[in-house]
């Protein structure tokens, strides 16, 4: 038995080192002296040791200040669509109203359209109607996921008794306080692995920040470190470990509230 | 029919609903009032920006001033552009690796994932998945620091186990496909795994007893029973994937920035490339209709040949 699984078990293992070692490597590398990240043979453990990289980036760039606004950004933009895909896929979990097939297609097809296509035109129409300010951008555009409602719904139709709200409904509650009463308590795994989701799209979104921020002082985390790695003429030392520790809080993140995020995740997917 | 997509349970619960909303007619308002947040910012973010890129798209314009209406002009020099033909090929080369490469891979993983009493397997699947949380800069700083072409660990690894190294992963036009296509399968992979295995685990067991008892082999279990059965997910994953591979820009703009010789230039990075490095809106936006209306198409086309979106009662 065990040893037929070998071959199995071989076979996750390599998946395991293909996927994490390249990770691995980088954050070998940042603790390396700008000389021998590149040294050959390639030493996974670093000799000599520096935290040099790290020391030079936090005290030099404003490093803070950039983790600063992709987290603030992202916690905002997080909250909100949060918000807003519950109150969608309530509307269309448990209700039947008229529109509503044609409403949930119009909404179902928004997954396939690309964001390049409004890329040139969304960024016009914003710095034209004087919204093109970092704080509006790169938040309020992104707060309605179809994804996030899809997920919603999904969730919602599998998880939230009839019978409760029609409880409610008897004994006159309203139905905004029947959804954040009932409903709302109800979806705490499914928000938080939406939540998890919204806050890793919004902190690792590079090209939206790249054409839309041009203020230096208003750069996120992507976007200060881009700039610095051409303006370093592409040396690795400083950026590597800058990215490392911009990664750390996601995937720290991640870990904590994995079974949320992965089950939550493919709950809309699997019912299809 | 709760929705286009959900299933059966959903149909039944469905018919209750409507009952209840028969009687209390004064709160019909109520499911508009729901989802009208998202409608409200569907159509100023995404209506609206669709509608203003079709007129650009007839327009020459620099960005500032009056933008010039030329009518099709605009797509007339797409039709001859080589660098347009090219990031159009590219893309295509990446929507086939991600549709016919990463897809396939995720469901292999997925299926030795499902293995019944599987030791930590929360380990495995965690693991797999860590790459698409990492942000698309440290994605980049990684690949490079591989496939560098005098000192990357790739080549590194190739000389002292065959004695040569110096592969121009970044430098060749083929290679650089390749490198993007090997950094597209590590990043999403994992990713996509988690679908197909939350799949897999909802097929009932007694399909696969059924299948034992009728001494069907495992490649002939899989046809008729996983195939099947993963339909709805797999229609997800296809079109994810491939709506996420055609709008592909961050691997190629930090790893090659397009090139060489605009080989791993994608469409996008054409438009970003058009409208903000040389003022050329209204191309862009020509460029981002043709981009519109390929994906979609097509994205339509798969939800229809796999059947999401088909009403489901």
């Amino acid at each position: 038995m065990t040893r037929a699984r070998l071959p199995l078990y071989a076979f996750l293992v390599l998946l395991f080192v293909g996927f994490l070692a390249p990770l691995a490597w980088a954050l070998s590398g940042s603790f390396k002296p700008r000389g021998d990240i590149f040294g050959y043979p390639p030493e996974l453990v670093p000799d000599p040791f520096t935290l040099d990289n790290y020391r030079t980036l936090l005290t030099e760039q404003p490093f803070g200040r950039w983790f600063l606004m992709s987290t603030v950004v992202a916690v905002v933009a997080t909250t909100v669509s949060v918000f807003v895909c519950a109150l969608a896929g309530y509307g269309f979990a448990k209700f039947r109203f008229a529109g509503k097939r044609l409403l949930f297609n119009v909404m179902f097809s928004s997954l396939s359209i690309p964001f390049a296509v409004i890329l040139v035109p969304l960024f016009v129409i914003l710095v034209k109607t004087g919204l093109g300010s970092p704080w509006f951008a790169l938040i309020v555009p992104w707060v309605a996921p179809a994804f996030g409602i899809f997920m919603m719904q999904q969730y919602i139709v599998q998880s939230v008794p009839d019978s409760v709200l029609e409880a409610a409904r008897i004994d006159g509650a309203s139905e905004f306080g029947i959804f954040r009463t009932i409903v709302l308590p109800l979806l705490r795994p499914a928000l938080g692995a939406l939540a998890v989701w919204q806050f890793l799209q919004s902190y690792n979104s590079f090209l939206w920040p790249l054409v839309l921020v041009s203020d230096s002082s208003r750069y996120t985390l992507p976007l200060g470190l881009q700039t610095l790695f051409v303006s370093e003429q592409r040396q690795y030392d400083l950026v590597l470990a800058g990215s490392v520790l911009a990664v750390l809080p996601a995937v720290a993140l991640f870990v904590l509230l994995r079974k949320q995020l992965l089950e939550g995740l493919s709950t809309g997917a699997v019912k299809g | 029919m709760t929705t286009t997509v959900a299933g059966p349970p959903g149909a039944a619960r469905a018919h209750s609903a409507r009952g209840r909303e028969e009687h209390r007619p004064r709160r019909a308002w109520a499911p508009y009032l729901f989802v009208s947040p998202f409608y409200l910012l569907y159509v100023l973010f995404m209506l609206v920006p669709v509608g203003v890129s079709l007129w650009l798209s007839l327009t020459e314009w620099v960005g500032l001033g009056t933008p010039h209406w030329v009518r099709l002009r605009n797509y007339r020099l797409l039709a001859t552009d080589i660098s347009f033909h090219r990031a159009l090929g590219n893309t295509a080369v990446f929507v086939l690796v991600a549709v016919c490469l990463v897809v396939p891979l995720a469901l292999l993983i997925a299926q030795a994932l499902n293995t019944r009493g599987l030791r930590v397997r929360d380990l495995w699947r965690t693991a797999y998945f860590v790459p698409i949380v990492v942000s698309p800069i440290l994605v980049a700083l990684i690949f490079g620091l591989i496939f560098d072409r005098q000192f990357g660990l790739a080549n590194a690894v190739l000389r002292s186990l065959f004695g040569t190294g110096g592969v121009d992963w970044l430098g060749d036009p083929n290679l650089a496909r390749i490198s993007i296509a090997l950094v597209m399968l590590w990043r999403w992979t994992g990713y996509l795994t988690v679908f197909f295995l939350a799949g897999l685990q909802n097929v009932p067991r007694e399909l696969y007893e059924a299948a034992a008892l009728d001494g069907a082999g495992r490649l002939r279990t899989f046809t008729t029973v996983t195939l099947p059965a993963l339909k709805p997910v797999t229609a997800f994953v296809v079109v994810t994937s491939f709506v996420g591979a055609a709008q592909i820009f961050e691997e190629p703009y930090l790893l090659t920035g397009g090139g060489p010789a605009e080989s791993t230039l994608s469409v996008t990075m054409f438009i970003y490339r058009a409208a903000f490095q040389r003022q050329q809106f209204g191309y862009a936006a020509a460029a981002a209709v043709v981009l519109f209306v390929l994906v979609f198409g097509l994205s339509r086309l798969v939800n229809r040949l796999l059947g999401i979106g088909r009403a489901a009662s």
